[in-house]
C-alpha cells in the first residue's frame, strides 16, 4: 500500500495500479490541496468513451490496439495537461501514468521491448507510486484502463478469465514496484 | 502477445505448404496525387476476372478507428506522436480483422496504402522512423510493394487540379503555413523524400507513376505474374502466429 506523501511542486508524480478508484483517490492524497497543481486522468482525451460506443460488428480491439490506443490518450494528456502544468511550475499526478499499461501488456503476452518503445516519448516520473490490492483479496475491477481493456479483451469467455487478467496485471505491477 | 512454438508451427505450415495456392498480399503505395487507387482498381477487376477472390483495404479505414481520428482530424487537435499512434492502432486493427482472415483463407488482399504510408507521413513531420516502424511489429511485409513514383511537383497539379488539400493532407500541423496548397508542396517534398529511402530500404517495385496508366498497368500485371511465385517471407510468422493466439482466445476473428 502507499504511504501519504506531500508533493513539493513543479514535478512529475505517477501513481499506478489496476484499481482506478483507489489511484486516484491516491492522488488526491498526494496531491494535497488542488492548487499546487492537477491530476491527469485516463482518458482525458476521450478516445476510449468513443471506443465504448462502437458497433460490436467492427470487431474487438487486441490488447495490442488498446495499448495503442493508450499511448495516444497520454500523448494527448502529455501535451495538454501534463507539460503545461510543468511549464508553468505546478505539480502534476498522472494517475494512471505508463506502468499499469507496461504492466497490462506484460499480462497479455506482449513483449516488453514493444511495450518500452511505445511509451518512449513519455518522460520519466520524478516520483512512481504504486497502489496494489491487498493480497488475497478478491475485487472485481471494473473502471479505469485495466477495467475497460480487461472487458474487451474477455468478452465472451468464462468470467475467471478477465479476473485473472486483472490479477496478472497487479502481479507485473508488484514486479515493477520492486 | 508472445507467439507459442505451436503457432508459429502452425503459420508456417498453412502457408507453406506445397501445391496449395496461399493468400497473398500486394501493397499499393504513394503519394497523394500518384495514380495508386486508378491502379489499385484496375488491378483489382483483372484479378477478379482471373478467377482471383480479392479482398481490398485502404489507409485509415478500420470501423472502429477511423471515426476516432476522424473526430479529431475535424478539429485539427493532433500531434504527431498522436496522429501517428491513431493510425498505428487502425492499421493492427485491420491486420487482424481484415488482412490476415483473408490470406488465412486463401484470398488476394490488395493493400491501397500500407504501413509505409504512417512511416513515411509520420517521418515527414519530424518523428523517428525507429520509433514508428517499432509501433507496427509484429511486422506483417507483403508479397509484392508497388511504389507509385512521381514528383512533388506532379503530385501537387494533380492533387490541386480539383480540391484544397486538407489540413492535415497538406501538413499545415507541421509545415505552420496558412495556405493548404503551398503547404502540401512542401510537406509533400518531405513524404516523398521519405518514400524514396523507403523504396529503396524495403525494395519496393517502384513503378513510374508519370507514365500512361495503361502502360502502368501492364507493367503492374507483368510484374504480378513474375512475382506471384515467390515463397511466403518467415518474417510474417511472429504476426500470424499472434493473430492465431488472439483467434484461439476469441479476441479476432
Amino acid at each position: 500500500m502507499t504511504r501519504n506523501v506531500r508533493a513539493p511542486k513543479a514535478q512529475l508524480i505517477a501513481v499506478d495500479g489496476v484499481e482506478a478508484a483507489a489511484v486516484l483517490a491516491d492522488a488526491r492524497a498526494v496531491l494535497g490541496t488542488p492548487t499546487q497543481g492537477g491530476i491527469s486522468r485516463w482518458d482525458a482525451s476521450g478516445v476510449f468513451e468513443e471506443l465504448a460506443v462502437a458497433d460490436e460488428a467492427a470487431g474487438a480491439p487486441s490488447a495490442r490496439t488498446l495499448l495503442l490506443l493508450y499511448a495516444a490518450d497520454l500523448a494527448f494528456r502529455l501535451r495538454w495537461q501534463i507539460r503545461p502544468a510543468l511549464a508553468e511550475g505546478r505539480t502534476v499526478v498522472a494517475a494512471p501514468y505508463v506502468e499499469t499499461a507496461m504492466a497490462f501488456g506484460r499480462a497479455a503476452g506482449l513483449d516488453a521491448a514493444w511495450l518500452s518503445n511505445l511509451f518512449r516519448f513519455a518522460p520519466r516520473a520524478r516520483t512512481r507510486r504504486f497502489v496494489h490490492p491487498q493480497r488475497g483479496r478478491r475485487k472485481t475491477v471494473r473502471d479505469g484502463f485495466v477495467g475497460f481493456s480487461c472487458d474487451r479483451l474477455a468478452a465472451g469467455r468464462p468470467k475467471q478469465e478477465r479476473q485473472r487478467m486483472v490479477e496478472q496485471t497487479a502481479a507485473h505491477l508488484r514486479r515493477r514496484d520492486r | 502477445m508472445r507467439p507459442t512454438s505451436a503457432a508459429l508451427r502452425a503459420a508456417r505450415e498453412h502457408f507453406t505448404t506445397p501445391g496449395k495456392r496461399r493468400g497473398l498480399l500486394v501493397a499499393f503505395e504513394g503519394p497523394d496525387g500518384s495514380g495508386k487507387t486508378t491502379q489499385r482498381k484496375l488491378f483489382k477487376t483483372w484479378l477478379e476476372s482471373e478467377g482471383c477472390d480479392v479482398v481490398t483495404t485502404k489507409w485509415n479505414s478500420s470501423d472502429l478507428i477511423k471515426p476516432i481520428i476522424k473526430s479529431r482530424k475535424s478539429v485539427r487537435s493532433l500531434s504527431p506522436e498522436e496522429f501517428s499512434l491513431l493510425h498505428g492502432a487502425d492499421f493492427r486493427h485491420r491486420v487482424e480483422q481484415v488482412i490476415l482472415p483473408a490470406l488465412w483463407a486463401g484470398k488476394l488482399v490488395i493493400a491501397d496504402r500500407f504501413l509505409f504510408t504512417g512511416l513515411a507521413r509520420d517521418v515527414a513531420r519530424g518523428l523517428d522512423l525507429d520509433w514508428v516502424l517499432k509501433l507496427y511489429q509484429p511486422l506483417l511485409w507483403p508479397d509484392l510493394v508497388f511504389y507509385f513514383a512521381v514528383s512533388p511537383a506532379t503530385s501537387g497539379k494533380r492533387v490541386t487540379a480539383t480540391r484544397t488539400p486538407n489540413f492535415y493532407e497538406a501538413g499545415q500541423d507541421v509545415t505552420q503555413v496558412d495556405d493548404p496548397v503551398e503547404s502540401y508542396q512542401r510537406f509533400i517534398a518531405r513524404v516523398i523524400r521519405e518514400y524514396e529511402s523507403l523504396a529503396l530500404i524495403f525494395n519496393m517495385i517502384t513503378v513510374d507513376a508519370e507514365q500512361s496508366i495503361g502502360e502502368q498497368h501492364h507493367l503492374i500485371r507483368r510484374l504480378f505474374l513474375e512475382g506471384r511465385e515467390r515463397p511466403w517471407s518467415d518474417w510474417n510468422a511472429d504476426a500470424v502466429a499472434e493473430w492465431l493466439g488472439q483467434a484461439r482466445n476469441g479476441t479476432s476473428r
